[in-house]
């Protein structure tokens, strides 16, 4: 039974084949999709340092914190012909599905949609509670322990 | 009480009293000068050594400053990421062939809430802000629909509104120097 029970997490972390493309039409339905847990998105690009930095922190928390009802999402800004790039160093950095690709119609709507606030700039961590409602933004380096606190409140 | 017009007449020299408004920023031999929009049109831009999409624009950033400053637009390129200091700044202008000085950020990213590189503003010969966000719309040069930097310049010199003022611009995030409460 436990072996079973391994064999099932490790299909569920599975890394990330293909990454779904996600606009300013879909998103709100991407997170809306997840209600009853709580939702923290990630923005982050290849060419992003600080994004790569962040990134097996990140996935060391979703997993720590997935039975409990996280969900990270991730959301990669690179352009289409990166997506090998960005799939690759998902697998490496320990990145699970839902993975997507930014295939924004108008950059300035999309960006909107997910938090009128924010720039665009890279890295970027929105969390949204239960109900899907958005929590907090993070823009740029985040303290991590800090953000799993919030997450933690909200689990 | 030093007027703007005073301001702009000290525009190249150490003028780090002007008032407490004041936009400096300091050239790479440790001068501080202010910005003042309001004579001719101005346009800030931050910039980073390290960002990959700020990195992208250097062509454009220079041929955008070679095509307008010609004609009169005073252009400042800032970089404001404390991981940069100036003389990584100066051998990365070099390296990239700037036509144009690249300064350190005194308080001008914080003035006008600057917060990613790429991230552009255009004042008017009012010093009203005319136009705040990206350079373009796409990284990729062969996918820009909207040249709104140069829009927002050309706009600016005709003396016309912009017809979309404020973008989402896209990239880094700026590398404030940490500060304790």
């Amino acid at each position: 039974m436990k072996i079973l029970i391994l064999f099932a997490a490790l299909l569920s972390a599975a890394p990330p084949s293909k990454l779904a493309p996600v606009d300013e039409l879909t998103y709100g339905k991407t997170v809306a999709a997840r209600k009853g847990k709580v939702v923290l998105v990630n923005f982050w690009a290849t060419w992003c340092v600080p994004c790569r930095k962040e990134m097996p922190e990140l996935a060391r928390m979703a997993t720590k914190l997935k039975a409990k009802g996280l969900e990270l999402i991730t959301v990669s800004a690179d352009e289409p012909e990166d997506e090998k790039a960005a799939l690759t160093f998902l697998a490496k950095a320990g990145i699970a599905e839902p993975a997507y690709l930014k295939r924004a119609k108008n950059d300035d709507k999309f960006i909107g949609t997910i938090d009128p606030k924010w720039s665009g700039a890279l890295p970027a961590l929105i969390l949204y509670d239960k109900a899907g409602k958005k929590v907090k933004t993070w823009v740029g380096e985040t303290d991590l322990k800090a953000l799993e606190a919030e997450v933690k409140k909200l689990l | 009480m030093i007027t703007r017009r005073a301001a702009l007449a000290a525009f190249s020299s150490a003028a780090c009293a002007f008032s407490a408004d004041a936009m400096l920023v300091r050239g790479l031999d440790g001068k501080e000068i202010s910005i003042v929009p309001g004579k001719d049109v101005t346009v800030v831009t931050f910039i980073s050594t390290q960002c990959p999409i700020s990195n992208d624009y250097n062509d454009r950033m220079s041929a955008l400053y070679k095509d307008y400053s010609s004609k009169g637009v005073k252009f400042f390129f800032v970089n404001a990421n404390s991981t940069e200091p100036a003389d990584v700044v100066a051998e990365h202008s070099k390296q990239a062939g700037f036509p144009f000085q690249v300064y350190k950020d005194v308080n001008v990213a914080d003035k006008l809430d600057a917060q990613s590189t790429p991230e552009t503003f255009v004042f008017d010969r009012t010093g009203k802000q005319l136009y705040h966000g990206y350079i373009d719309d796409a990284r990729n040069p062969a996918r820009v629909q909207n040249h709104a930097l140069k829009d927002a310049v050309e706009a600016a010199l005709a003396g016309k509104p912009v017809a979309n003022p404020n973008t989402k611009a896209f990239g880094c995030t700026i590398k404030r120097p940490r500060r304790t409460s």
